[in-house]
């Protein structure tokens, strides 16, 4: 006979670490109960939704007037040219980061406790990345022209430069927002199936039967969807490397002091991934308070999460450092004046509120309790969300307003045209994801399946035990589920 | 008439070794349904690995060539003179080659396993239980009228909670 999933009575260590299990689940149907009860729109949905939805409306309005009256409303300045647009979209492009991260890298290295957080990180991927497209063509002054970035054939035979990496911007963000809504897809069919099959409602079900694909569970198609997931996450764990590896290419391809560095693509990427998790946290949290999804997405999920995110703001703090080091080892007087105008000068404020949100703060994980304690996470994921922009604030603006001449020197103000897309951006990412948390399950429902123990037959044993014979005493949220 | 039997398992173990009786008694026709994939369930059924990768390979190869080849065939169409230097250099066109591989690599992968696991489906399938996406593991026999008494005795003796006929 062939193995069975593990042996009965093991104990297990209680660490965070890859053999995560949910003891509060008892058997399969608890599973898909506990997730579709999520789907149910309540009031509070209905008042966020109304909110994002209005920011949205907002930005776009505001979009429509800096079209009508020109790119002149934003508030850009010789020399610096580049704004809040384009700090806002590497933002939202290294949102995504951490979605794919946990999708697709950590199911090749077998974290377990990515599988309660994913589907959330992955459909935040989707939609920061929807977001992030939008920014450069915002920032364009005729957007109606992005297209031509494009090569497709056409009657003057003009096609774009690709050593430009603005055209490999085009190209990696096209195939990331490709590539992670087709993961999302894919993996989101047999839930749908789940749902499909639980839903009373004739046109939701004949709508949810659309989106199944017809899916039935049965082996052969878990063989080949099995084949297929490893194949997606083994291509999207290099392309979520090389994203952010292209977006910092905009800026390390220059000459302009403080952008031209090799250190740019993994400094870029370690950036990328910890704003990301900064994120998944912001929005995890709430749902699983909300949601009631504490004895699904545990404690022990979010404190390796929160490990992770502490090694990423660890790299992000020595690039940081190392930064300064090469600038002053280059003997380079222009790289070492932008530095110091960076941190004592002009730009002082912007780079302290970068280097505390994402380098001092996070530090503070070290310590076990605040891992393990939700509220500080939320309130620290807030903390790298705004230092993590204000990281491309201090990338992008100091280094145009401070080149190499003085007569080159200038400075930057966002505009309200600006700060309204910018806002209108997180209605419009918001606005999405509200939409598909009362649409389709935020927690993977067959992946929390494998996890959980399956029913036996060789031991029957009374309900309040799992069917592995242990986690007698357990309650939402305490800490070492294997205690 | 009958077509084959469908039998409902709650419990992991009896499923498993129901397959592996179904194996020796050289059933063909077996489809298992399960909530959740298990490799226990893989090892009875004792299938091949899926060939979706066949799919993966030719897709990626397939897209770096013409990453490389519309980048390549652009210099050349479109010449820059810079220096006396080829008009095409391979160093960053490996990037929309690279990008160009992911893109249509996963596209065809996921094209691979819809053609594989044939869906999308429109048709019901027999054999099919809307218990099999809860709670209840399922196996669906077809084989002839003859056997298919055998078939649910077997079922039966395994632990299966309900077997019914599928016409």
């Amino acid at each position: 006979m062939a193995t069975l999933a593990r042996p009965v009575g093991e104990k297990l260590p209680n660490v965070a670490s890859a053999n995560v299990q949910i003891p509060g689940i008892k058997d399969y149907e608890e599973v898909n109960r506990d997730i579709a009860a999520t789907l149910t729109p309540t009031a509070g949905w209905f008042g966020l939704l109304a909110v994002a939805v209005l920011c949205f409306l907002w930005g776009a309005g505001t979009f429509i007037y800096q079209i009508y009256w020109g790119l002149g409303n934003a508030g850009y300045n010789p020399p610096v040219m580049w704004g809040v647009y384009i700090i806002s979209f590497v933002f939202w492009v290294g949102i995504g980061h951490a979605g794919t991260l946990i999708s697709a890298i950590l199911y090749l290295f077998r974290a377990g406790f990515r599988t309660t957080i994913y589907r959330c990180a992955e459909a935040m991927t989707v939609f920061a990345v929807m977001t992030a497209a939008l920014f450069p063509i915002i920032h364009i002054g005729r957007p109606w022209k992005f297209f031509w970035l494009i090569p497709y054939p056409n009657w003057r035979l003009l096609f774009p430069n690709f050593k430009s990496p603005l055209v490999w911007d085009v190209f990696a963000i096209t195939t990331y927002l490709t590539v992670s809504s087709t993961f999302l897809y894919v993996g989101l069919v047999p839930d749908i199936a789940v749902l499909r099959d639980r839903e009373k409602n004739p046109l939701r079900k004949r709508i949810l039967s659309i989106l199944s694909l017809g899916w039935r569970n049965s082996e052969p198609e878990w063989r080949h969807f099995a084949r297929m997931y490893l194949f997606l996450a083994a291509f999207s764990t290099p392309l979520v490397l090389s994203v952010h590896s292209v977006v910092s290419f905009d800026f390390a391809m220059a000459l302009t002091p403080g952008w031209h560095a090799t250190i740019f693509p993994p400094y870029f990427v370690a950036g990328a991934i910890f704003s990301g998790l900064g994120m998944v946290f912001t929005i995890i949290i709430p749902i699983r308070k909300y949601f009631r999804l504490q004895h699904i997405v545990t404690i022990n999920h979010l404190d390796a999460a929160a490990k992770l995110c502490l090694a990423t703001s660890l790299i992000v703090g020595c690039a940081y450092l190392i930064e300064f080091w090469v600038a002053w080892y280059s003997g380079v007087e222009y790289e070492q004046a932008y530095f110091w105008n960076r941190v004592f000068g002009q730009w002082w404020w912007a780079a302290w509120i970068m280097l505390t949100c994402n380098m001092i703060l996070p530090l503070s994980l070290f310590s076990q309790k605040l891992r393990r304690n939700p509220s500080w996470l939320f309130i620290l994921s807030i903390f790298i969300n705004l230092g993590m922009w204000f990281e491309r604030f201090v990338i992008i603006v100091p280094s145009l307003s401070h080149e190499f001449e003085p007569w080159q020197w200038g400075t930057y103000v966002p505009s309200w045209v600006d700060i309204s897309i910018l806002v209108g951006s997180f209605g419009w990412f918001f606005m999405w994801f509200l939409l598909f948390i009362k649409q389709l399950p935020v927690v993977a429902i067959a992946e929390v399946k494998e996890i959980i123990p399956p029913r036996l037959r060789s031991h029957r044993v009374p309900d309040d035990v799992d069917v592995a014979g242990h986690h007698l005493k357990y309650g939402t949220d305490t800490p070492g589920e294997f205690e | 008439m009958r077509r084959g039997v469908v039998a409902v398992f709650r419990e992991l173990d009896a499923l498993v070794e129901a397959i592996e009786e179904l194996r020796e008694n050289k059933y063909a026709g077996v489809t298992v349904f399960t909530p959740t994939p298990r490799h226990e369930i893989e090892d009875a059924l004792g299938n091949p690995p899926s060939p979706v990768r066949r799919f993966t390979l030719i897709g990626g190869l397939l897209g770096v060539t013409f990453g490389y080849w519309v980048a390549v065939w652009t210099s050349e169409y479109w010449p820059l003179v810079v220096g006396g230097k080829p008009f095409a250099s391979w160093i960053p066109y490996t990037i929309i080659g690279f990008e160009l591989m992911v893109m249509v690599g996963a596209l065809s992968t996921v094209a691979g396993m819809f053609t594989m696991s044939r869906i999308p489906k429109i048709i019901r399938t027999t054999g099919f239980d809307p218990r099999f996406t809860g709670n209840e593991f399922g196996i669906y026999v077809e084989a002839a009228p003859e056997r298919l008494r055998d078939a649910d005795a077997l079922l039966r003796k395994h632990g299966a909670v309900e077997v019914r006929d599928e016409t």
